[in-house]
């Protein structure tokens, strides 16, 4: 099951969503939420909407509170992608 | 558990983990049964798919137990061997089987009709991410925002404006007076410095609170998610890489964050193309001047022309990221990402009002720290004589050494309607910050006018009487306001708004240097603060990310971009008959 998903992730040619990709296997959306989130904590899978908002880290403009978080950055959606085996 | 419990959990094996796994299952099981100070504690089959799973606190506890030594030593060969015959980590197969046990559970067991299958958020999102409608829809929401943030907000922004250029001023002026430093340079660096200057960005509170609102709404409800959604799907039409969407979102609201979300993307190529692109997502920080040249040249039509601005930005990511992607930075990799649409949901007051509290609270800190510090160094610069007649703080802008430094770069901007000195000085201020380019004109402009003004004098009391009287109106009109949205006028009479003092100075000066042509100059102007380089804070991120060298690539493209845009804005313009 966790191998057809990192499958469907490596298939697609761009973005799709969640509720797609549940379509897609035949999988209850909680259920595979619940999978996705397995594969992200064994680093196979990587939560981009968490590494995006995390790496402000300039603290160089008068309103970065630091480790609170950036008070300008727009919400976004939660995404996951495959972990690269060898980035650049 | 209790040993009849156990005895029955022994007996009933719900998941089977395939041959292999189950083997080795077994095979420690028998260890385990062995022992039976284990056996008393643990179920045999939990136990050891724990030790295959190599779970930490197990382990841990087993290193502490005597005559567990050979079982740690056979759960290692287990998972060594099972690691060669599946290529894969022991815990992640057995996890695998589990979500397919739990996976053929749910399809025998639950039975969903079609309508069930289908939510109130998916059949809303038949239509917001509609492959036809879903850009409409978005570039509407896009407008109603703007509409808000300049037709809504105009009211609180004339009532704060009163507010600091009246009894805040007089106030200190007052106490100045009263310590002996009325009219000396003090006096000077406060009213015409930090008044003017940090002033000058605070009257725009209630545009930015709008904003925040309005985003606010369109985050907590769930829409936002969508429009990341809808912009994916066009970028990867365009042939451009999805999961640039990410970084170029968060680019509407900072640049800088907007520049380390580029790590995302496992390519460096779509790295360093996508940070090329960020700085043309107009950040909150432009705002401000959109709407000060918006509501001096196009009064009736503001919130419009800020909404094309916004769109011409993205416009201009867009094809610059084509041409870009298919010369410089050919890369056929597309990475494949999953995006959770999560659903929708009715946003909470308090919770808008948190995020408007969380937002504003951070541009007000960023105005009585960063723009503060360059009003003074501004209000210094404006201070000093160079070549004319007068002394420090006595001397006229014109003759300034800023007036001197700015005037060197103007002729550099005449071909764009805007080489004057004040216009060319405040858009070097706005490397600082975007909203020191309002700030600056506020000090550059007002200067000369708040000169010739002779206020009469009110009490304490009477300036109180006046905040609270003028905020009840300006609170009626913000009411009156809303339904300009849909084009509803409610104001009984059309007659102009009568302009304020910076307003009046920035249009004549505008006419002047453009020779006639303001409006189009002004076009010319907002679109150079649109295109050109982002804050000193933005670019220190950026080099952070792309090093030196695409950190110079991207400053001087940006302006040299910037100066071709207005141009052709600018002599266009002037050549159609246009502003």
């Amino acid at each position: 099951m966790l191998r057809r998903i990192l499958n469907e992730f490596e298939s697609a040619t761009g973005g799709i969503s969640i509720n797609e990709l549940g379509h897609r296997l035949g999988v209850e959306r909680g259920a595979l939420e619940g999978m996705i989130d397995y594969l992200v904590h064994k680093g196979q899978l990587q939560n981009d909407r968490a590494a995006a908002v995390a790496m402000c880290q300039s603290g160089g403009c008068a309103s970065c509170p630091g480790s609170r978080g950036c008070p300008f950055v727009v919400e976004t959606p939660r995404a996951f992608s495959i972990v690269p085996k060898n980035s650049d | 558990m209790s040993s009849h419990a156990m005895a029955y959990a022994r007996k009933v094996t719900l998941v089977d983990y395939g041959r292999e796994v189950e083997n080795e299952i077994g095979k420690l099981g028998e260890i385990i049964e062995s022992n039976s100070v284990l056996t008393t504690r643990y179920n045999p089959r939990w136990l050891a798919i724990k030790l295959l799973e190599e779970d930490s606190d197990i382990v841990a506890k087993l290193e502490r137990m005597v005559l567990s030594g050979s079982l740690l030593t056979e759960a290692q060969r287990s998972i060594a061997h099972l690691r060669e015959v599946y290529g894969d980590d022991v815990d992640t197969i057995i996890a695998d089987r589990r979500y397919g046990w739990i996976n053929g559970l749910v399809r025998e067991t639950v039975r969903r009709t079609d309508v069930d299958r289908q939510t109130l958020s998916d059949k809303i999102d038949k239509i917001v991410t509609n492959r036809v409608l879903g850009i409409p829809i978005f570039l509407a929401l896009m407008w109603a925002v703007f509409k808000i943030t300049t037709d809504v907000a105009g009211p609180y922004l004339d009532w704060v404006d009163g507010v600091i250029g009246g009894p805040l001023t007089n106030w200190v002026v007052a106490i100045l007076g009263a310590i002996g430093l009325g009219g000396s340079w003090v006096e000077s660096l406060f009213v015409d410095g930090i008044i003017a200057g940090v002033g000058g960005v605070l009257v725009f509170v209630p545009v930015m609170m709008s904003l925040y609102l309005a985003l606010a709404v369109l985050e907590d409800s769930g829409y936002m998610a969508r429009a990341a959604f809808v912009m994916d799907r066009l970028m990867h039409a365009l042939g451009l890489h999805g999961k640039s969407f990410l970084p170029m979102i968060v680019g509407f609201g900072c640049t800088v964050p907007a520049f380390y979300a580029t790590r995302t993307l496992a390519n460096r190529k779509d790295r360093i193309l996508t940070a090329l692109l960020v700085p043309f997502m107009s950040c909150g920080a432009r705002l401000p001047v959109y709407v000060l040249f918006a509501s001096i040249f196009f009064p009736g039509n503001s919130g419009a022309v800020i909404f094309w601005l916004y769109m011409l930005g993205i416009v201009t990511a867009i094809v610059l990221g084509i041409i870009l992607k298919n010369t410089v930075f050919k890369s056929k990799e597309q990475s494949p990402f999953v995006m959770e649409l999560p659903p929708y949901r009715m946003p909470t007051l308090k919770g808008i009002w948190f995020h408007v509290c969380e937002r504003t609270g951070a541009f007000v800190r960023k105005a009585w720290t960063i723009i503060m510090v360059t009003s003074i160094l501004i209000w210094a610069l404006l201070a000093i004589p160079v070549g004319g007649e007068g002394s420090f703080a006595d001397t006229d802008v014109a003759d300034s050494a800023f007036a001197a430094v700015s005037g060197g770069i103007a002729p550099a901007l005449k071909p764009l309607g805007f080489g004057d000195w004040q216009a060319s000085g405040a858009l070097v201020t706005g490397f600082v910050a975007k909203e020191v380019v309002v700030g600056t004109m506020a000090q550059v402009y007002d200067v000369e006018e708040a000169e010739e003004e002779e206020a009469e004098p009110t009490t304490f009391f009477e300036d109180m009487g006046e905040i609270v009287t003028s905020f009840i109106g300006a609170t009626v009109d913000t009411i009156k306001s809303i339904p300009l949205i849909v084009g509803i006028n409610l104001f009984e009479d059309e007659a102009e708004e009568e302009p304020t003092d910076l307003m009046a100075a920035v249009r004549e000066g505008f006419e002047t240097a453009s020779g006639g042509h303001g409006a189009l100059a002004s076009v010319a102007f907002m679109v150079f603060v649109l295109i050109y380089t982002p804050c000193m804070v933005a670019i220190a991120a950026e080099r952070h990310e792309l090093g030196d060298k695409w950190t110079l690539v991207s400053v001087f493209g940006q302006l040299a971009l910037a100066w071709l845009m207005a141009l052709v804005i600018f002599q266009g313009g002037k050549l159609l008959g246009l502003g």
